[in-house]
């Protein structure tokens, strides 16, 4: 286990020493990072390790933040960072720390990764799918703490999956939480969806749509979680403005909870310190509990802190969801292709995008699939639901009672690169708008 | 322990282990980044420092990084997949990095400063111009790198960005520009700002209705972003294919006024440096020229004489394998011709300054759509402002639609390089209301 043998009372009394002001916040932030890559059969060179580890002191004083990343764990990577933090007392004496420096010391294994390729192939066969195509699988480990003057947090340890299967026009990227025959079969015919559409020519349609599951977190996460993030709605005004706005829907009810995310990526701190919390971001399509920081908690009576995220030790925390989820409705599957029947059916998002300040959001599909008698059928080519938030949450008409976890992908929110989980059903919508 | 020192412990290591081909890399950079915000600004300082191991032999290899300083004690991955082919030493011609390459970083007060002074500049052009967001990033940084190969080399490199979102209080108009320099003491806020404004009383007054054809003058950003979304088609061995394609009459891809160049030691060129990231001496290699294709952008393992190996492995940073890309790419300059005589000449046309999105390249680089502002123009003056609309064509229209190229050759970061153009005047593409 990382983060051992560190000397936490010595170390929270520097950090102490840092806070000259009632409501100064200082911290460390200890990270180590291991990715091992099985890249394409054709590629060199072949199994890929990343390993890292290394630390940041952030002090945090009004509206404004100071913060030092070193690339090693060790006393002097430690004093290095608190120093250049206080900058104005460069001679300030801290205590004497004398921890072990935190390294790597097992060799690099992933079992599973390895195996992989030869379950995916499997999974093919059993598909009756004879597709040639470049398959990369990366494991991602991350392990992270957070040592205040008032608090230590446990180890928080992420444990998840890429796969990205690439054969031409035929291109398929997943997030998992877990690696085995599920996954494989899970991958496999996602690649024959796409292999089935990849021909389909593109529609405009204006109609009743359903999103499936993988479909909805992105949705989620682009409409409701970046819209609710704090920073992004000081962007327009007051956070706590937004609270009681319709986002959507009376349908929908919407939590950001990293305590109940998928085993491998459930967290009970956040990169601040801080517990996180089942936030119920919407109750009844009403903006409940925006996603806020320390920072921005700090600045508001309302706003809770909990969500704060970091891309790594270099860069500083922001207010970011974690784990997405929309609670079940009442129509089943049947039901909801029903209701929709000649619409479209989107089982997955390529690409979301939503613009702060104007509220558009933007969702690129992949493929759809013609619903015809209550069941997806024929595809058809990539298109684009364009529209605002509001707009487009108010045409929900109906929600599934069957909820799936999807990984809904990566954030890239200001360049830092973070998965992002979500459980959702199907969700139906009463006349989109949908361009090729 | 020096960092050489540690680099050949490493080499020997691997290379007693039974490994033929064996490459440690080492980085070590410093750099301030400021954020600047309307509600919360960030200093931050890092320090960075890692490096990396490519081993193998004809069967077997591993990739392996790390953060601190490399580690001969390190317990290594099981190599397996596919062999391993590394490059030998060349002989790298004599060098002398920029002046400025050794400046210091920039203090966080001379951050606040500059954002303060931007603030200040864009409120006096356009009254009311808020900064939404900045980041300015100023760092150093330095790579040395061992083979079994021989190789053994040393660089470093000096950058400073600004990344700076800006607001029109009364429009609400919106408008983004990322800018590079050898140091952040080198960005000018009052020429910025102009730009910027400029830019955003563009966005205030334009429309984009219109459907039209005629001459278009690009200014550099647009060549540049046209540039940027088109260089994959001047990448790897497959590129002569791509690019035959483009050929109307005889071999010629482009006009005359096609010369494309790609130089990874461009004098005054922001990524400068004697070699790249393997290890091998970057040079100035002509791609195209007078619109003949000579040979496309190759890695050491791709040349086949006559081509040459450009040089151009990129490594941004330790955590990156070495892989091909443009360097300092750009449209060769007409010094003989000004901006002023172009714009002079055109009875009726278009002239495009900047972009508002990314470029859309469809059908593998045979047509393309850039979002775009500027003027249309009659007898070389503006009669209107022209907001996003969309500048359209072939690929090949573009090449062989350049009728004069200016001699204001200009660069911007794109592509993990700098992209680089004059001013240029092109026939035969279309500007649309929509893509």
């Amino acid at each position: 286990m990382p983060f051992e043998n560190l000397e936490i009372p010595v170390i929270a009394r520097a950090l102490a020493q840092l806070m000259e002001q009632p409501e100064d916040l200082a911290d460390l932030y200890l990270e180590r990072l291991e990715e091992i890559e099985l890249p394409p059969e054709d590629a060199s060179p072949g199994l890929r390790v990343r390993r890292e580890s290394g630390l940041a002191v952030r002090l945090l004083r009004g509206n404004r933040s100071w913060l030092a990343g070193r690339d090693t764990i060790s006393p002097e990577s430690f004093n290095d960072a608190l120093r250049r933090v206080v900058r104005t007392m460069p001679r300030l004496p801290f205590p004497h720390l004398d921890f072990r420096p935190d390294r790597f010391t097992e060799p690099p294994e992933a079992e599973e990764v390895l195996l992989f390729p030869g379950l995916f192939q499997q999974a093919l066969r059993a598909h009756r799918l004879d597709l040639a195509g470049r398959l990369r699988v990366r494991r991602y480990r991350r392990w992270v703490k957070v040592i205040s003057p008032q608090q230590a947090t446990g180890v928080e340890n992420e444990n998840f999956y890429e796969l990205r299967f690439d054969a031409g026009p035929v291109r398929v990227n997943l997030l998992l939480s877990f690696l085995d025959e599920l996954a494989a079969d899970q991958l496999a015919r996602a690649v024959l969806r796409a292999h089935r559409a990849k021909d389909a020519e593109p529609v405009a349609w204006r109609g009743p749509c359903v999103l499936g599951p993988a479909a909805v977190g992105v949705l989620l996460h682009e409409a409701v979680a970046h819209a609710l993030e704090a920073d992004i709605l000081a962007q327009g005004g007051h956070p706590e403005a937004a609270v009681g706005v319709r986002l959507g829907s009376p349908l929908l009810h919407i939590y950001d909870d990293p305590t109940s995310a998928p085993p491998g990526v459930r967290r009970a701190w956040d990169d601040e310190g801080f517990p996180t919390i089942r936030r119920y971001l919407v109750r009844g399509g009403l903006v409940e509990q925006p996603i806020a920081d320390a920072y921005w908690a700090r600045r508001s009576d309302f706003l809770v802190a909990g969500s704060g995220r970091r891309g790594d030790r270099h860069e500083p925390p922001g207010p970011r969801s974690s784990h997405l989820e929309l609670l079940p409705g009442e129509l089943g599957p049947t039901e909801i292709n029903a209701s929709a029947d000649g619409g479209l059916y989107f089982p997955e998002v390529e690409r979301g995008r939503l613009d702060p300040l104007t509220g558009e959001l933007t969702l690129r599909f992949p493929y759809g699939l013609r619903l015809q008698d209550q069941t997806p059928g024929a595809p058809v080519g990539p298109c684009t639901l364009r529209g605002r938030i509001a707009d487009l949450l108010e045409r929900v008409t109906g929600i599934g009672r069957e909820v799936r976890s999807a990984g809904a992908g990566w954030c890239a929110k200001d360049g830092l690169k973070m998965p992002v989980w979500a459980s959702a059903p199907e969700v139906l919508f009463d006349q989109l708008e949908i361009l090729p | 322990m020096s960092l050489d020192e540690r680099l050949d412990d490493v080499l020997d290591v691997l290379g007693h282990s039974g490994f033929d081909e064996v490459e440690v890399f080492a980085k070590r950079g410093r750099s301030r980044t400021v954020r600047f915000g309307r509600d919360l600004q960030v200093g931050s300082l890092r320090q960075e420092e890692g490096w990396a191991v490519r081993a193998g032999d004809r069967r077997r290899s591993f990739f392996y990084c790390s953060s601190g300083n490399p580690n001969p004690d390190t317990p290594w991955p099981e190599a397996d997949g596919r062999g391993l082919r590394l490059p030998s030493s060349l002989p790298v011609p004599s060098w002398s990095p920029a002046p400025d390459v050794d400046s210091s970083i920039c203090g966080e007060s001379e951050a606040t400063t500059l954002f303060e002074g931007l603030a200040r500049e864009l409120d006096r052009e356009l009254p009311g111009t808020k900064i939404l967001r900045g980041l300015l990033e100023d760092g150093a940084a330095e790579q040395q790198i061992v083979s079994s190969r021989e190789i053994r080399q040393a660089s470093h490199q000096r950058l400073a960005t600004l990344y700076l979102e800006v607001i029109a209080q009364r429009s609400q108009a919106r408008f983004a520009l990322q800018v590079a320099e050898r140091s952040a003491r080198a960005f000018q806020p009052a020429v910025i700002a102009q730009r910027m404004v400029d830019r955003l009383l563009i966005a205030e007054r334009g429309g984009s209705t219109l459907r039209d054809r005629g001459d278009f003058l690009l200014a550099p950003p647009v060549m540049i972003a046209l540039l940027a979304g088109l260089a994959d088609l001047f990448i790897g061995p497959e590129a002569e294919k791509r690019l035959a394609a483009m050929a109307r009459s005889g071999a010629a891809i482009g006009s005359k006024f096609l010369s494309l160049v790609d130089h990874g030691r461009l004098p005054g060129g922001l990524l400068d440096r004697p070699v790249d990231g393997e290890g091998l001496p970057t040079r100035e290699i002509v791609l195209v020229e007078e619109g003949v294709l000579r040979q496309p952008l190759l890695a050491w393992h791709e040349a086949v004489a006559p081509a040459r190996p450009s040089g151009c492995a990129r490594r941004p940073g330790w955590r990156d394998l070495p892989e091909p890309g443009p360097t300092h790419f750009f449209l060769r300059p007409a010094a003989e011709q000004s901006v002023a005589g172009l714009l002079g000449g055109l009875a009726r046309g278009y002239y495009l300054i900047g972009t508002t999105g990314p470029v859309k390249v469809e059908a593998l680089g045979k047509r393309f759509a850039v979002p775009v502002d500027g003027y249309a123009l009659e007898k070389g003056r503006a009669t209107s402002a022209i907001h996003q609309a969309w500048l359209v064509g072939q690929t090949s229209s573009l090449f062989h639609g350049l009728v004069a190229v200016a001699r204001d050759l200009s660069f911007q970061m794109a592509r993990g390089g700098m992209i680089g153009a004059p001013s240029t005047l092109v026939r035969g593409l279309e500007l649309r209301g929509q893509s």
